[in-house]
């Protein structure tokens, strides 16, 4: 899969466990920026990205997750 | 040692520091001998409070080491997951004994009205921030994260000894690639200015701000009898005013003595004070702390429960924040500190979900009535005295209000009583909770004023006033708060 394809997905995942679709998303977007983005939904966030992709995050990369460039990386070096 | 004594500033710090970059200068291979250094500075550091807790934290690193070394150097060796599970007994035995024991006879003799004899085990400095720090590294080699790592540099991960004590709780990750590389082992006047600008500001929120404010408030805990308005409003805001300043003062400190090193500790406040909610206020405060605990205590404990529902999420919330109120001391009055800030924090996730949302000025408000109070409870020995400062604060008691403030017409009209004119020990309380208000909600926090901060006379020389103004304030050396955690 290539980083574009990715990061489309995750960004569909992102929207839909957020449940808002007016998310505006690009590489550097981080935790930070997105209102509904905090500890609690990162973690629903994170299960849904592990099932779609059928991957399995550690739990000392969790913090890495918390910016979509990151995420999109680390999922590409999992599949 | 304390960062805010002249043994450290003026003996300790310059020796360590001068020879570590000569070190750095001559060591041509690896950074052994430079790391090694260090090492052996962070343990003098430690030893100089209690020679006899160097041998708790000397085997607490063995240990851990000789178990993660095995891990990474085995991967797939069938003992894994025994071996891992020994480390983490041996971590939380460890805190447990030197922490929790005397909690646990204490209350076994209450509960079961008996009567056993134990011996107080005093609680050796920094145990829970070493000890975090190496359970985060140890999961983290048991998820198969780490590469192998040679004993120097993780005693340095551990031991460094800006963050030694009360953190930053460091994860390996952040730290490690910085010990390698060979520019930080090189003198960097950048990184040296920034670190004594930052230095500065931390020993100014501890001894100029935090130890004046202990006085009022070392007072007003100890008063036994009831509060009237202004005077526990006096306590409790003092109070919040000094382990705000006397935290992340320490952490600036840290974090300018680690930049002296060219290490970059990450950053522990961010204008907590100024959040919207709790679950806000912990991305601002202890920010280190918080995100070992979302990592490796939320998140596995949410990923056990049976599905992922919003209630399941509130119940591990729930833990987790009790957990972490008792991380802070083995006391009823922490695990209730940490219990309300649960509950606030699933108020607000409610909120969230139903889309409520304050205007930012009550949001901020209330949040901060709610920390003014919750560190009340923090800070109390007995609930009682929290309840009597309470009391005062609501106007339950009586409201005194002293003479001159307002009109006495108007006072006696609202049914409160004249008191005496303030003495000048009580506008100075007043004066110093104004400022300090003013400081939290309206200044540019430290790291903000690291990151604009350029070197120019004019900075150098106000810094070098406030550095003499808190070199007459040195005198009066106290603690700090969260040495007792």
């Amino acid at each position: 899969m290539t980083t574009e394809e990715i990061f489309n997905q995750v960004s569909l995942i992102l929207k839909n466990t957020f449940d808002n679709n007016e998310i505006d998303l690009n590489h550097e977007t981080s935790a930070n920026d997105i209102d509904e983005w905090d500890s609690l939904s990162h973690i629903e966030l994170i299960s849904n990205i592990e099932s779609h992709f059928k991957v399995r995050f550690a739990l000392g990369e969790l913090q890495d997750l918390k910016n979509i460039g990151e995420m999109v990386e680390l999922i590409k070096t999992k599949i | 040692m304390l960062f805010n004594s002249y043994i450290f500033i003026f003996i300790f710090l310059p020796i360590t520091f001068v020879i570590h970059y000569l070190i750095g200068k001559h060591e041509k291979h690896g950074h052994t001998l430079s790391h090694s250094w260090l090492i052996l500075a962070s343990l003098f550091f430690y030893g100089y409070w209690n020679f006899s807790y160097l041998s708790i934290i000397i085997s607490s690193i063995i240990i851990n080491f000789l178990i993660t070394h095995y891990l990474i150097s085995k991967p797939h060796t069938k003992i894994k997951k025994p071996l891992f599970l020994l480390g983490l007994s041996f971590n939380l035995g460890l805190l447990g004994y030197f922490k929790y024991k005397n909690f646990f006879m204490e209350n076994m003799n209450l509960f079961l009205n008996s009567d056993f004899h134990f011996t107080h085990v005093l609680l050796p400095l920094g145990i829970s921030f070493f000890t975090l720090q190496q359970i985060a590294y140890l999961v983290d080699v048991y998820e198969g994260l780490v590469k192998k790592t040679p004993f120097h540099k993780y005693a340095l991960f551990v031991y460094f000894f800006p963050q030694l004590i009360a953190g930053p709780i460091v994860h390996y990750k952040e730290v490690m690639p910085q010990f390698d590389d060979d520019k930080n082992h090189r003198f960097n006047i950048k990184n040296i200015n920034l670190g004594i600008f930052v230095f500065i500001l931390g020993l100014a929120k501890k001894v100029l701000l935090a130890d004046t404010f202990a006085i009022w408030a070392n007072a007003g805990f100890n008063h036994t009898d009831t509060f009237h308005f202004f005077q526990a409003w006096g306590t409790s805001l003092s109070y919040t005013m000094q382990l705000y300043f006397d935290f992340s003062g320490y952490s600036d400190m840290a974090i300018g003595l680690g930049l002296l090193f060219n290490i970059r500790l990450p950053k522990n406040f961010d204008s907590p004070f100024l959040a919207r909610n709790i679950i806000d206020f912990w991305t601002k405060w202890h920010i280190t702390l918080s995100q070992f605990i979302t990592t490796y205590i939320f998140t596995p404990l949410l990923k056990a429960m049976p599905k992922f529902t919003f209630t399941n999420s509130m119940i591990s919330i729930f833990i987790t924040m009790c957990i972490a109120g008792l991380w802070h001391g083995a006391a009823w009055t922490f695990v209730l500190y940490g219990a309300l800030h649960g509950v606030i924090i699933i108020i607000n996730h409610i909120m969230k979900k139903r889309k409520i949302k304050l205007p930012k000025f009550w949001a901020i408000f209330i949040t901060f009535q709610f920390i003014n109070i919750v560190f009340t409870i923090f800070r109390a020995e007995k609930l009682e005295t929290a309840f009597n400062i309470f009391k005062g604060m609501f106007g339950l008691t009586y409201f005194k209000i002293p003479k001159g403030l307002i009109s006495e017409e108007l006072i006696l009209k609202s049914g409160a009583i004249i008191g005496p004119h303030m003495n000048n020990d009580q506008n100075l309380n007043l004066i110093f909770i104004i400022v300090s208000l003013y400081i939290v909600f309206k200044l540019k926090n430290s790291m903000q004023l690291m990151q604009e901060f350029k070197p120019q006379t004019k900075t150098a020389l106000f810094m070098s006033f406030i550095f003499v103004l808190c070199l007459f304030g040195l005198n009066r050396v106290s603690d700090f708060i969260y040495f007792n955690f």
